[in-house]
C-alpha cells in the first residue's frame, strides 16, 4: 500500500494541515475531518491550559485518528526550539515536532543555521524531526545527516499563495533526497498542491488557504482529492513532456554502421 | 546631535504618500479591499487580544495633552504588589494572558527598579509582557528582558520635533531625539518587539505617518530579527481639556491604516480601546491584528471594577475608554464576523535575550587543529 513513512509511523492521508488561522475552533475541527488529515500541526504557543475556549490542543487531541506534531513557532533560536520541543513534547506526547525558526516575525523565513543545530539536537534526542525550511537542497541533505524523519521546503512565503514558487530548487530537493519532502506554506490552490505530488513531494502541509476560504471544509476536502490526485498521477508515471521533435528517421543510425 | 538620516529615506514613501493624499486617486473602498485580502492571507481569521495594566499614574513630564501631566490635579498613585496581583488575578479572569505594563515618565515613586519588579510578578503570572512606560537605557532594557519582558511601546507621538518641544512642555520627555532612538536600545538590550506610533491629533497626520513608516522601515533594516507592531491611538477628551489642532476623522483614520498594511503587508497593527467599538469591529477584519480588550486606564481599575459600580468618585484615566464592551461581548462580536480572538499567542520558553548560534568558536577550534 501506498503510504506516507515518517519514522516508524506510516499515513495513508498526505495532506498535512496547519490550525492556526481559522475563524474558531469548530470550522478548524471541520476542516481537518473533512481533509482526511491524519497528521495535524499546532504551534505551542496555541496551548492554553488555563482558558479552553481558547486552547487549540485539546479540541484536536480529541479527534480519533489524528497525530499531532506540535511545532515552535514563534522561537528564534535553536536553543528555544530545543526547548519548546521539550515542552510540547512533554504536553501532547507526540514524538514529532515540526522545527519552525523564523527570527524575523514578519517575513517568517526560517534560520537556516539555527533550524540545522535544533534539529540535529532533537534527533538525537529521539523525536521525529520536521525542520521547516527554505527551498535549499544542500541544507535538505545537511538535515537527512543528521537524522531528520523529513525536510519541510516552502512552496513560497508563508500566507503569501503565491504557489510553488521556489518549483526549481524543489525538483533538486525531491531528486536528491532520502527522506520524504514536504511542500510546507505558500500554497493557494488544489491544482498547486497536485502539482507539488507530480513533482515527487511525498505530502504537503496546508494551512492559510484552507483557513480563509469562503468555505473551509470544502476547500480542506478539494485539497485532499488533489493530493491523492497528485500523488496517483506520480506514482503513474506521467507523460515525458518532450524538449524536441521525434525525428522520423533515427538520429543514431549511422551507429550501426561502424 | 541632528535629526537621523533615516527620517529622510524615501524608499517606499511615494507609494504610501499617494494612498495617503488628500486628493488621492486611490478609493478608500478599493484600498479597503487590497488590505482586508493581505491581512486574511497573511494572518488568517483572527486577532491577538491583550489588555493594559496601569502601574502608576505618577509623572514628571508636562505633556499638553495627557491626563497624567505632572501640572494636572489628579491623585497619583501606584500599585504595590500585592495590589498588582490582585489585579492580574482580576485580568486572569476575563481569559487576558498578554499584558501591557504602563507608568509615566520616570519618577521617584515610580522608577526602574519599581518597574523590573512588577515585570517580575507579572511574568509569574501572564503569558507574555509588555511595557510602556519611559525611555530606558541599554542595560536597563537588558534587565528587563531579562525579567520576562519581551516587549516595549514607545510612541513619538509626533516626528514633527516643533511642534514635538511645544507639545512636551517639560520633563524627559522633551528630549525628541532621546526618545526617536529609545526603540532601538531597547532592541539592542534584548527586547524582541517594539510598538511604534504616533498621536494623531497632534500634527500634520500625513506627516507624522510617512515618519512613523520611516520609522518601522529603518527599524527593520537595522534590527532584523524585532518584531514591530504600530499603533494609530488618535486623541481623546482627556483631563486638561486639550483640543487637537489636527483632529483626526473616521475616514482619514481607516485610511491611514489600510494604506500602513498595504504598505507593510506583515507587520502587526493595533488599535486600542480609544476606538468606538462599530469602528473598532469594522477595521477587525480591514487590517488590525492585535486589540486591546476590557481597558481600564485607571490605577487599579480591574480589580475595582469587580467590587461593585457604586463608587463612582473614580479618579480620572489617562483617557477616556471609547469601546467599553468586557472581553466576553468584544469577543463575542469578532466571531460574529468570523474572527477568531486569540488570548495566547506566546510562549514564556521564548523569553529572555535569544542567544543565536556563534559558529565562529567552534570553526577556529577546527582550523586550529588543522594547521
Amino acid at each position: 500500500m501506498d503510504v506516507l513513512q515518517l519514522g516508524s509511523y506510516t499515513f495513508s492521508s498526505r495532506l498535512i494541515l496547519g490550525t492556526g488561522k481559522f475563524s474558531n475552533s469548530r470550522v478548524m475541527l471541520d476542516a481537518v475531518r473533512a481533509s482526511g488529515a491524519q497528521l495535524v500541526t499546532v504551534a505551542l504557543r496555541r496551548f492554553n491550559r488555563e482558558q479552553l475556549e481558547d486552547d487549540l490542543f485539546g479540541p484536536l487531541s480529541a479527534i480519533e485518528g489524528i497525530t499531532l506534531m506540535p511545532n515552535t513557532s514563534g522561537a528564534s533560536t535553536a536553543a528555544e526550539a530545543v526547548r519548546a520541543a521539550h515542552i510540547a513534547c512533554e504536553l501532547s506526547g507526540s514524538p514529532f515536532i515540526k522545527v519552525e525558526i523564523h527570527p524575523n516575525p514578519q517575513h517568517l523565513m526560517p534560520d537556516p543555521i539555527e533550524t540545522f543545530e535544533a534539529s540535529r539536537i532533537l534527533a538525537k534526542e529521539g523525536f521525529l524531526v520536521m525542520p521547516y525550511i527554505a527551498a535549499d537542497p544542500v541544507l535538505a541533505k545537511r538535515l537527512e545527516e543528521v537524522g531528520c524523519a523529513s525536510v519541510m521546503p516552502l512552496g513560497s512565503a508563508i500566507g503569501s499563495g503565491q504557489g510553488l514558487a521556489t518549483s526549481e530548487m524543489l525538483n533538486i530537493i525531491i531528486r536528491e533526497s532520502g527522506i520524504p519532502v514536504i511542500v510546507d506554506a505558500g500554497l493557494r490552490s488544489p491544482s498547486e498542491a497536485a502539482l507539488a505530488m507530480e513533482m515527487g513531494c511525498e505530502a504537503v502541509l496546508v494551512n492559510s488557504a484552507i483557513a480563509v476560504a469562503g468555505n473551509p471544509s470544502e476547500m480542506a476536502e478539494a485539497f485532499a482529492e488533489a493530493v491523492a490526485a497528485g500523488r496517483k498521477a506520480f506514482r503513474a508515471g506521467l507523460m515525458q513532456k518532450s524538449g524536441s521533435a521525434v525525428a522520423t528517421s533515427p538520429l543514431t543510425s549511422f551507429l550501426g554502421t561502424l | 546631535m541632528g535629526t537621523p538620516e533615516w527620517l529622510s529615506d524615501n524608499r517606499g514613501t511615494a507609494a504610501l504618500a499617494a494612498m495617503l493624499a488628500a486628493t488621492s486617486s486611490h478609493s478608500l473602498e478599493a484600498l479597503a479591499a487590497e488590505s482586508r485580502a493581505m491581512t486574511l492571507r497573511r494572518f488568517g481569521r483572527t486577532m491577538t487580544l491583550y489588555a493594559p495594566l496601569y502601574l502608576s499614574n505618577h509623572c514628571s513630564s508636562g505633556c499638553a495633552y495627557c491626563g497624567f501631566a505632572s501640572d494636572r490635579k489628579t491623585p497619583r498613585h501606584r500599585l504595590e504588589p500585592d495590589e498588582i496581583r490582585r489585579e492580574l488575578a482580576a485580568m486572569k479572569k476575563l481569559g487576558i494572558s498578554d499584558i501591557l505594563l504602563l507608568t509615566g515618565e520616570r519618577t521617584a515613586a515610580a522608577d526602574f527598579d519599581y518597574l523590573q519588579r512588577s515585570v517580575a510578578i507579572a511574568a509569574e503570572e501572564m503569558q507574555r509582557v509588555s511595557v510602556e512606560a519611559f525611555p530606558m537605557s541599554v542595560s536597563e532594557y537588558r534587565s528587563l528582558a531579562d525579567c520576562g519582558c519581551t516587549g516595549i511601546t514607545i510612541y513619538q507621538e509626533t516626528y514633527n520635533q516643533e511642534r514635538y518641544e511645544a507639545l512636551h512642555r517639560w520633563g524627559p520627555k522633551k528630549d525628541f531625539i532621546d526618545r526617536l532612538e529609545t526603540p532601538a536600545r531597547a532592541l539592542e538590550g534584548g527586547i524582541k518587539t517594539v510598538g511604534l506610533g504616533i498621536l494623531l491629533g497632534l500634527s500634520d497626520p500625513v506627516e507624522d505617518a510617512l515618519n512613523l513608516y520611516r520609522h518601522v522601515r529603518h527599524l527593520g533594516r537595522t534590527w532584523w530579527r524585532a518584531g514591530i507592531s504600530v499603533s494609530f491611538p488618535r486623541m481623546r477628551p482627556q483631563t486638561g481639556g486639550y483640543e487637537p489642532p489636527f483632529p483626526v476623522d473616521n475616514q482619514l483614520l481607516a485610511r491611514i491604516i489600510v494604506a500602513f498594511r498595504i504598505a507593510l503587508p506583515d507587520t502587526e497593527l493595533v488599535l486600542s480601546t480609544r476606538e468606538s467599538a462599530t469602528f473598532r469591529d469594522g477595521m477587525a477584519g480591514l487590517g488590525i491584528t492585535r486589540m486591546s480588550v476590557e481597558s481600564k486606564t485607571t490605577v487599579g481599575g480591574y480589580s475595582e471594577s469587580k467590587e461593585g459600580e457604586a463608587c463612582e468618585e473614580k479618579e480620572k484615566g489617562q483617557f477616556e475608554i471609547s469601546d467599553d464592551r468586557t472581553a466576553k461581548e468584544f469577543c463575542a462580536a469578532l466571531r460574529r464576523q468570523n474572527i477568531e480572538p486569540i488570548f495566547k499567542n506566546w510562549e514564556p520558553t521564548y523569553n529572555g535575550p535569544s542567544s543565536i548560534i556563534n559558529p565562529e568558536n567552534e570553526i577556529s577550534t577546527i582550523l586550529h587543529n588543522n594547521y
